[in-house]
This record gives structure tokens, C-alpha cells and sequence, in this order.
């Protein structure tokens, strides 16, 4: 398998400091589309790495490749894959969307007349087609990150690096910018980094998380391999006498907790089935009143990740759950 | 197949070459300086002098045909002749020109993606700064080759056709001196107008900014030669400085007891290598913050 961004032992200083102390992971898997999100605290080093990637910043120990090419020595050859969203408007006021994207498509090496093709057909895509000949200046918020969106698309990259791109954008306008990367990844076999602050637009999208703190990274998963695995948590609320419960769930394998009265919260092993609680709680004479995966939201994640909240659990720990 | 009812589809065709993606920035610059009525009014009045050196180049190729002059014989054929000076009083009318489209077009260039952010934009397509840098410069270029570069070479190639074949052998430096000391004047006023440009994204101020550099370093030279009462404060004035040199280039005495065309052009070199460094210190990708 060919990583899309493979980072080994990447350190960055800026100055006297050093942001990305010695990072090291392997992201996505070229020619499939997949979205990695990128999540970190203020300060934590996520726009350096993507500054790194762009090639912007020379490392000081460690490499980091995209598409098995090196982001500093070849970053010529890397950067006619790759397509860039920054979080900052950057879009230049008085040129009209499709002269914009004309000369962004033109630079990224797309001859003229396919590159006036692409800018309608990705204005049209990104839903500005009406506003095309407008001045990029004219937009509200949500039409220039649609525009941001469509100058990163427009010589179809294989990644594509979005750096926020819900910011500041409407339930509407968002939904429709999250469908947009849904169908970049799904349709069109680009991989996505994204990097944002709204973890519920990571969830939502992404495949794979990378979290970074203190410009290291702290929590790197399969968000889909997570949610499969969540699938055997189990939380359970009972009404009757408990108190053997516990015991009983060692008999078929399981290990649970009582956080209250009354509230279970269960691991069960791959092997046994959810129907076995049932079974269980008839024979204890337990009453079920609730019974539901309990999954960990990515915010849980994160917050763990990064230090804010404690470990709920020593099993979980040791089921591999942060 | 419309536009509209098409679906968004990669790109997988052919990518350019690295010269064709150079190119696309000037080409969209061009358009856009093109379309100012100012500028186009501005090169058509520069086109005047050349003319007027056209007629006289005419003239003095066919002295013979005017009865009060003799022929190239008499009192007027020393002021007829085509030579280093004609072409140094030339170089020096078209340069004024040069200075007033560099502040009209150069601030357009760089300032509007500095104040809208955009460099980021440019620099994470293949694109280095050096390239970005060509690029615009290559913009100025042609821009100013309209008033420098192209006249000079046709008053040059009128005079070399309408001239015997002896004189282009014996003169044929004059043109390489023309070509070398515009090419080393755009590449200076260029250069002035892209790093004003990225010191000061106002466009109106780095404009007037292109014209201070001019003119207030011209009279400060002034100041330091009279107060010191020496002659080497000239070497701050870029304007005597490349005049110098374009003496030095067309084999005409330049000014007695000032700085010589080494010396002129050795601070030029200096000026050249400090503008580039602030445009290399502002065109960066990003700001980092210390």
C-alpha cells in the first residue's frame, strides 16, 4: 500500500522554535479516495505541517513525501498534484472567478483552453456558475470559499489540502461544502486532507484522523475501523437487583462497569453476540430498559487525545481505546 | 455539450511545460495593463520621439536632397551624423517614459496579491519565488520594451538600412550598446517597481514610491556633492549612474571629474541585489513570526 502522505521523524523549527518535534505517520492510500482529517489544539502544529507539505517550510531533520515524492527536493513535481485551500481569503478581488481560475488552472500547468474549460465546469460544480463573471470581491463568505474550493479542484489534484473549509459558512452553505468533499473522495478518487476545527465536519467526512498536539502527534486512527470497533460497546440501564451482574457478564466473556444505579457500561469480545444480554438479564430477573452502543464521538477523542479529559476506563484503555 | 449540464470531471490530459505556466502570468498581466486608458495613452505619446528621431535619421541619410546643406560636405553634417550621442539623447527621452509606465503598471503587479493574500495560491502550484519573480518582471519587460527596447532597434535597423553597409560594420556596437544599456535600465526600473510594489501594497503610494526612488535619490546625490563638495554623490542618482554607463556602452565622453561607468555600474549591481532582496524579504508563502 502506497501512502498518500508518509512523514518520517519530521522536525520543523521556525526561528528558535521548534513546531513539529520529530512527527512520524503514514496517511491514506494513493489512487483510493480518502479523507484524512487533521485536528490539533490552537498552536499545535497543523498549518505547519500542511506548510510543510506545500513545501513552504524546510525541515529540519526527517522528510515528508506525498505521492512517494519528497516535499522539499521535488516539490515542483509534487506540487502539480496536489491542490491547496487556504483558510485565509486569498482570492484577488478584482479578477472575475472565471479569470481566476483561468490563470490558477493555467499555472498548475492545464493548457489555455482546457483551463477556461475547467474554470466554467468547476464554477458550475461548486454551484457559482451564475456568478462566474462577477468579481471575486463581490462575494459573500460562503462564494469565496466555494471559490477557494474550486481554484484547489480545477487541474484535478490527486490531494487535495483543505485548511478549514467550513469556516464561517452557513448550516446550508456547510452541508453543501461537505457534500462537495464527500463526492471529491468518492467520485472523483481524490484524497482529502482536512484540516478543521468542527470535528463534527471531521466525523462526518473523514476516514482517517491525525491528531497533533505540542507538534506531536497524539492520536492517529481508522476512524472507520473505530466506529466498527465502538460497535462492541455497550451501554446498558437495568431496573432490578444488579448486583451479580458483573460476575455473570465474566461467564459469557464480557467485562462491565457500573457507572450508576442501575447503568452498565459493557465491552463485549467480537465472538458474542448482543442477543446473550438479553439472555443474561432474563436469567438475573433484570429488567432492560435501555440498551445502546455506546460510541465514542470523535470530540471524546479528541479531548482525550489532547489532555482535556481522563481515561473513562482501564478496559478500554487496554482494548485499544484511547 | 453546455458547460452547465456538464458534471465536474479531473483533469487527465496533458500538463504544460515549465515556460508555457511562466508565461500565463504575464499574459494575463498584459491583458489587464492593456485595458488601462491611461497607459495606452502614455505609449502612444512615447512613440513620438522616436518618430521624431525616425524623420531625422530620414534626414540625415538624404542631406544631399536639401540645397542649403551642402550635402553631408557642410556646417550641418557634423550635426546630422548618426552616432553614440544620437543614441544616448535617445536612450535618455525614452527612459523618462519607461519611469512613468513602471509607475503607472509596476504597483498593479505584486500589490494586489500581497493586500488579497494570494501568494500561497501561486506558491503551492508549481511555482518558485524566483519564477514569480521572473514572471512579473517579465511583465515590466514587455510593457517597457514598447518604449525603450522596440523603437530604439528600429531607429537603430532605419539608420543601419538607409546607412551604407561600412557604417553598420563600423557602428554595429551602437546597437549592442542600445540593447545592453536598456536591457540593464528595464531590469533596474523593473526591479524598483516590484519591490515598491511589495513594500507598499497601496498601489496609488508604491507609485509615487517608483518616482520618489527616482527623483529624491537624484537630489539627495545633489545635496552630498554640494555640501561635501565631491563629486562620487552622483553615484546615489541611478539615473546619472545609468546614463553613465550608456555613455560608456555607445563610446561617448561622459561627464568630466564625475564617478566613471565601472564604478556606476557597480553601484547599479548593488541597487539591483538590494531590490531583489526585499522582494525575496516580502514574497514569501507565508509570514512567519518570530
Amino acid at each position: 500500500m502506497n501512502p498518500v502522505i508518509a512523514v518520517e521523524n519530521l522536525r520543523v523549527r521556525l526561528g528558535k522554535r521548534e513546531i513539529l518535534k520529530g512527527i512520524s505517520c503514514r496517511l491514506g492510500e494513493s489512487g483510493v479516495g480518502k479523507a484524512i482529517g487533521l485536528l490539533g489544539p490552537n498552536g499545535a502544529g497543523k498549518s505547519t505541517l500542511i506548510q510543510t507539505l506545500l513545501g513552504f517550510h524546510q525541515p529540519s531533520a526527517g522528510s515528508a513525501q506525498i505521492l512517494g515524492l519528497d516535499c522539499h527536493r521535488q516539490s515542483m513535481q509534487v506540487k502539480t498534484r496536489i491542490g491547496y485551500m487556504p483558510e485565509n481569503d486569498s482570492l484577488i478581488a478584482d479578477m472575475t472567478a472565471v479569470a481566476f481560475l483561468r490563470l490558477m488552472g493555467e499555472i498548475s500547468g492545464l493548457p489555455a483552453a482546457a483551463a477556461l474549460e475547467k474554470a466554467h465546469e468547476t464554477l458550475f460544480h461548486v454551484g457559482l456558475g451564475e456568478a462566474r463573471y462577477r468579481a471575486v470581491g463581490t462575494y459573500s463568505l460562503g462564494m469565496k470559499q466555494m471559490a477557494k474550493l474550486a481554484q484547489a479542484i480545477i487541474h484535478g489534484p490527486e490531494l487535495v489540502i483543505l485548511d478549514e473549509p467550513t469556516n464561517g459558512l452557513d448550516p446550508a452553505a456547510r452541508q453543501r461544502m461537505l457534500v462537495l468533499i464527500k463526492e471529491m473522495k468518492e467520485q472523483h478518487g481524490m484524497n482529502v486532507l482536512l484540516c478543521s476545527h468542527l470535528l463534527r465536519d471531521v466525523e462526518e467526512v473523514c476516514d482517517e484522523v491525525v491528531i497533533l498536539k505540542d507538534g506531536m502527534i497524539v492520536h492517529q486512527s481508522d476512524l472507520a475501523a473505530e466506529r466498527q470497533a465502538n460497535k462492541r460497546f455497550v451501554q446498558l440501564q437495568v431496573t432490578g437487583d444488579d448486583r451479580n451482574l458483573g460476575a455473570a457478564l465474566r461467564e459469557i466473556g464480557a467485562e462491565g462497569v457500573s457507572e450508576t444505579a442501575g447503568t452498565w457500561r459493557i465491552v463485549l469480545p467480537i465472538e458474542v453476540e448482543v442477543n446473550a444480554l438479553w439472555r443474561l438479564t432474563a436469567r438475573e430477573n433484570l429488567q432492560i430498559s435501555k440498551l445502546a452502543y455506546r460510541r465514542d464521538t470523535l470530540e471524546e477523542i479528541f479531548l482525550k487525545a489532547v489532555g482535556h479529559m481522563q481515561p473513562k476506563a482501564e478496559a478500554e484503555v487496554a482494548h485499544g481505546r484511547i | 455539450m453546455a458547460v452547465f449540464r456538464r458534471g465536474y470531471e479531473r483533469y487527465d490530459g496533458p500538463l504544460t511545460g515549465p515556460v508555457t505556466r511562466f508565461m500565463a502570468i504575464p499574459r494575463f498581466a498584459w491583458g489587464k495593463i492593456l485595458s488601462q486608458r491611461f497607459v495606452v495613452v502614455l505609449l502612444v505619446l512615447s512613440l513620438f520621439w522616436p518618430l521624431l528621431c525616425a524623420g531625422f535619421v530620414y534626414v540625415s541619410n538624404h542631406a544631399d536632397l536639401l540645397p542649403n546643406l551642402g550635402g553631408m560636405q557642410g556646417p550641418m553634417a557634423k550635426l546630422l551624423e548618426i552616432n553614440g550621442k544620437f543614441f544616448a539623447v535617445f536612450m535618455n527621452v525614452q527612459s523618462t517614459f519607461a519611469i512613468l509606465l513602471a509607475a503607472i503598471a509596476g504597483p498593479g503587479l505584486v500589490a494586489p496579491d500581497l493586500a488579497n493574500n494570494a501568494l500561497p495560491l501561486y506558491f503551492a502550484r508549481p511555482m518558485s519565488r524566483w519564477t514569480y519573480i521572473g514572471a512579473r518582471m517579465m511583465v515590466l519587460f514587455g510593457i517597457l520594451s514598447l518604449v525603450t527596447l522596440v523603437p530604439g532597434l528600429f531607429v537603430f535597423g532605419m539608420q543601419a538600412s538607409l546607412a551604407s553597409t561600412a557604417w553598420l560594420q563600423a557602428n554595429w556596437w551602437l546597437g549592442q550598446g542600445l540593447v545592453l544599456g536598456f536591457v540593464l535600465y528595464i531590469a533596474m526600473v523593473s526591479l524598483v517597481a516590484l519591490a515598491c510594489s511589495a513594500y507598499v501594497k497601496w498601489r496609488v503610494v508604491a507609485g509615487a514610491l517608483v518616482l520618489a526612488f527616482f527623483f529624491v535619490l537624484a537630489g539627495a546625490a545633489q545635496m552630498i556633492n554640494q555640501i561635501l563638495r565631491v563629486e562620487w554623490g552622483s553615484l546615489l542618482n541611478p539615473g546619472f549612474a545609468i546614463y553613465t554607463v550608456w555613455c560608456a556602452l555607445l563610446g561617448v565622453e561622459a561627464v568630466e571629474d564625475a564617478p566613471g561607468a565601472w564604478e556606476c555600474f557597480a553601484v547599479l549591481m548593488l541597487m539591483l541585489g538590494g531590490l531583489l532582496a526585499v522582494l525575496l524579504r516580502k514574497l514569501r508563502p507565508v509570514e512567519v513570526v518570530s
